[in-house]
Parts: structure tokens; sequence; C-alpha cells
């Protein structure tokens, strides 16, 4: 196994040199290092458009890297098309949108987490073993939401669209969460429920958590880690504790080229 | 900012604001100039004559007068092709829109297994509605003989070439957010239009099953002018033996039947939107 050195133990994800470059030339990512020990709860902190979304939605190839590597556990999980499903489903993913299937009921969209486990033949019929029930259901009471399983999901609030939606990628018995700015579409008070549930139901499975977030009092309240995002590049890492003022200037306000020897 | 410099700010964008109403006046006028010239001269083109219409109005009413009254004995012998126009709409459409799921899958960008299956399926489409029903009804009936068969497969490929087309254009205006979360999940492609798309789609598929439906019962009326089954057979018969006290029942009882599924269809489409 590659262990980078000086880490003790092996890293949960290791991304190495990766970079993305949209086919309109917009430079997304430029070369991100980070390493995430297992069970970790990291937060990506940076303003829009620092590349959070486009780095972590190379781990789960919803965008294919232009450069770079990343490992899962020491096997790479970048290049190849073959095998996509089996590492798509090791990585549960949350929206700031939540997309859920409006019209489909909240057990059935917990369900949903399952597909990658089952065959095409059953999911014809949209049916799905007890086994996956029992696990949808019992993800849907991690988040208390149990008690609305059967109520379609476009009459929920935000709040428990969101709770449903983190109740679906647990239903994948994912070994890593990827948080794609989970509350931005949310009120302070909402917010703060929706991160204290991922947290938690996280620490108690040992899911590693990379939570997208803009707002510096989340990442303060919420975060183990912190990795700050500017124009695509990582531009501090280190404990919540130590982001100074003047750190959060370099992650918000730095112009693009600037500053780029130092963090090197 | 001062007074002054609000006051120029006003000034400047009330000019810019006449400005492009003048621009936009200058082309509604020769646009409207241009429509007119084509107008006029397809008008002539065609022989559009109100003096001819005035001129025919006599010989429409002694048409009509020979109708009057409908013959209403002639009602009963009529139940037997109302239903066949109603069954023949009810096959072409139950096949057209089967046949149209997988057809619409193919043919819309987000779904379609590669881009030339795509150009090819719209194109496909494309020649089933170019052709109408009548025309197909004369293929098939030559095919698989006189009939309401060969209207239920007119009515069937025509309809399925509009159905497939709105059902991709929806597929293709489905929410990606549901859509990407399914493949998040390592959901396969399959299980992806399952779960992400179908759901959206289903209630603008089902509406528009049952507008076409409505269609194909108006389109099943006349097919039997071909010989392709239905009231429309009843209709080109009577006026053929110059039985217009009849031909005016089957109009009638057309009329009745459209008004009838128009008002239903209506109904269905509004519960379901």
């Amino acid at each position: 196994m590659m262990v980078p050195a000086g880490h003790a133990v092996e890293p949960s994800l290791s991304i190495r040199g990766l970079s993305k470059t949209y086919a309109g030339g917009v430079q997304a990512l430029n070369n991100v290092n980070i390493n995430v020990a297992p069970g970790e709860f990291l937060v990506i902190l940076g303003p829009s458009g620092a590349g959070k979304s486009t780095l972590l939605r190379c781990v789960n190839r919803l965008v294919e890297p232009s450069a770079g590597e990343i490992f899962h556990n020491g096997a790479k999980i970048t290049g190849r098309r073959r095998g996509l499903r089996a590492i798509r489903r090791q990585f549960g993913m949350v929206f700031q949108q939540f997309n859920l299937v409006k019209r489909l009921s909240v057990l059935t969209n917990v369900l949903t987490g399952r597909l990658a486990y089952r065959s095409i033949w059953r999911s014809l019929v949209y049916s799905f073993p007890e086994a996956d029930k029992c696990i949808a259901i019992e993800c849907l009471a991690r988040v208390n939401m149990d008690h609305k399983a059967f109520q379609r999901a476009d009459t929920l609030s935000g709040g428990e669209q969101q709770r449903v939606a983190i109740a679906r990628a647990l239903a994948q018995q994912p070994k890593v969460i990827l948080a794609d700015e989970p509350v931005a579409s949310l009120d302070p008070k909402i917010a703060r429920q929706v991160l204290s549930y991922l947290r938690e139901a996280a620490q108690e499975l040992g899911i590693t958590v990379l939570c997208n977030l803009h707002q510096v009092e989340y990442a303060r309240e919420f975060a183990e880690r912190v990795v700050g995002m500017s124009h695509g590049s990582v531009v501090f890492e280190g404990s919540s504790l130590e982001l100074t003022d003047d750190i959060l200037h370099r992650i918000y306000y730095r112009e693009p080229g600037e500053e780029e020897k130092e963090e090197a | 900012m001062s007074a002054a410099t609000f006051e120029a700010a006003v000034a400047n964008a009330l000019a810019l604001e006449s400005e492009r109403r003048m621009r936009r006046a200058t082309r509604a006028a020769v646009w409207a100039v241009a429509v007119v010239a084509v107008l006029w001269f397809t008008a002539a083109q065609i022989g559009l004559n109100p003096a001819a219409l005035v001129k025919g109005v006599p010989f429409m009413v002694d048409f009509f007068s020979r109708m009057f009254p409908p013959d209403l004995s002639h009602l009963l012998l009529l139940g037997r092709a109302t239903v066949e126009t109603v069954q023949i709409a009810v096959w072409g459409t139950l096949i057209a829109v089967m046949l149209s799921i997988p057809f619409a899958l193919l043919g819309a960008r987000n779904t379609t297994p590669h881009p030339l299956v795509f150009h090819a399926t719209r194109l496909f489409l494309n020649a089933l509605r170019a052709i109408n029903e009548l025309v197909f009804a004369l293929i098939f009936v030559a095919a698989v003989g006189l009939g309401p068969f060969a209207g239920v497969l007119a009515i069937a490929l025509h309809a399925t070439g509009m159905l497939a087309k709105f059902c991709a254009e929806e597929v293709e205006g489905a929410d990606r957010g549901p859509i990407e979360a399914m493949q998040a999940t390592g959901a396969g492609r399959m299980q992806v239009i399952l779960f992400g798309i179908v759901p959206q789609v289903i209630p603008a598929f089902v509406s528009y099953s049952v507008y076409r439906f409505d269609v194909s019962i108006r389109a099943a009326t006349i097919l039997g002018l071909v010989g392709a089954g239905g009231l429309g057979f009843s209709l080109i018969k009577t006026m053929k033996l110059f039985k217009y006290h009849e031909t005016a029942t089957c109009i009638l009882v057309i009329f009745l039947l459209v008004f009838v599924s128009d008002w239903i269809c209506a109904r269905m489409r509004s519960r379901i939107l």
C-alpha cells in the first residue's frame, strides 16, 4: 500500500495533483493535494467559484479530472471507467438543492441509495428486497425522519428534505460522504440541525465526510479540520482554530495568481 | 452621488430608451409591409375570391336542405360504426403509447446511447408525423386489407411520431439534480432513467396520451373515407349513394362523439396536471 511519508494511518482519501480544466477553458482546480484521515469530518471552505464543488465531483467522477490521481484506502479510483458503479457506491453525496425525486415517497427516495447493489430487473418493477427497506428505515431514523417515510418528498420542508437526502447517502452504506454546500439554502437554525445530523451519523458509522461550506461560522463549529480553497488551489490546511482574519482574507479575497509560491 | 449625477443618469437612460423604441418601431414597420405583400401575392395565387363564395351560397343551402331532416332511423345502424371508431382510437393510441416510450428515450439528448441514434430517431419520428393518418391508412389498406385494423395501424404510427417527440422533449427538460443524485449513488443507466427521469415525466406523458386519444378519435372518424373502418365509411357510403338524410345523421353522430370525447379527455387531463 502506498502510504505518504509522515502519516501514521493510511488516509481514507488521498488526492494528488488534481487539476480540472473545463471544456470552455475555465480552470476549476489547479494541482490540489489533500489527504483525508478515516472517519474525519473535513470542511472545505471557500467562496463560490473556488472549485470546491468540482473537487467533490472529481472524487465520485461526476466530473472527470484533467490531471492527477485520487486514492481511496490505497486503491486508485481515477482513470478507468470500468467498475465506476462500484466506486460511486462507496461515496454518498449530499447536494445543495437536496435533489430528491419529488414525486416519489421519502422511503423510495432513500431506497434509491440501494440501487447500485441491485439488479436492473428488480428495479424495472420498482421493487426492493426487505433487507433494503430495513436499511432505509434505519437510515431515516438516524436523521429522525422515519415518521414521514410514506409522505411524498415534495411535501417536506427544505431542512427535512436535506435530512432525507442524508439518509439516502447513508443507505448506500458508504465509506465517505461528499456533502456539497449541504446547508447553503437553509436558514441558520435548520442548517445547524442538518449539519449535526450529518456529523452524528458519520461519527457513529465511522464515515469520512468531506463537506463544502462557504460560511466560516459553520466551519468553526463543525470541522475537525479545514481546507481553505481559493481559485482552484488549496491555500490553507489546518484546524478550525487556526482560521485567523489573515487566513480568511487569503481564502476569500485573494486574487488569482497571488501567493501561489508561498503555499507550495 | 449628487443630484446632478442622478439627473444626468436619468437623461442618459431616457435618451437611450427613445432611441431603442424608434429602432424597434422601424423594424416592425418593415416587417409589416413585407408580410402584407406576401399575403396579397399568395391570395392571388390560390384564387382567394369572396365573390365566388357569395355566389356559392345558394348551392350550399341546397346541399344542406337535402340533408335536412337527418334520417334518425339510420342512427341504430351507426351504433356499430361508432363503437368501431372508438375501438380504432383506443388500440391505435395504446400501441402508440407503448412504442413511444423506447423511441422517446432513444430520441432525447440526455438518454440516447449515441448522438447518431438521437438524430436517426428524431428523423424517423419527424417522418411519422409528416405523413398524415389518411396517407398511412391508404398504405395499410393495401397491405392488410380494408377494415379497422388498417386504421389502427395508421393511427398508431402517426401518434407514435407525436407522442415520442413530446415525451423526448419532456425527458430533456427533466431536472438535472435528481438525475445527478441517482448517478452519484452508483445506479446504472436504466436505473437512473427509471428513478431519476420517469417520475418526473409521467404526469406530462399521461396528459399527452389522453390528449392524443382525443385526436385519435377525430382521426378515426374520417379514416373510413379510404376504407379503414369506422364512421367515415358510413359517411362516404351514404354520400356516394346520395342518401343525404343519412349523411346528416353520420355528421351528427361524429359531432356528438367528438364533443363527448373532448369533454371526457379535458376532464381527465385537468385531474392529472
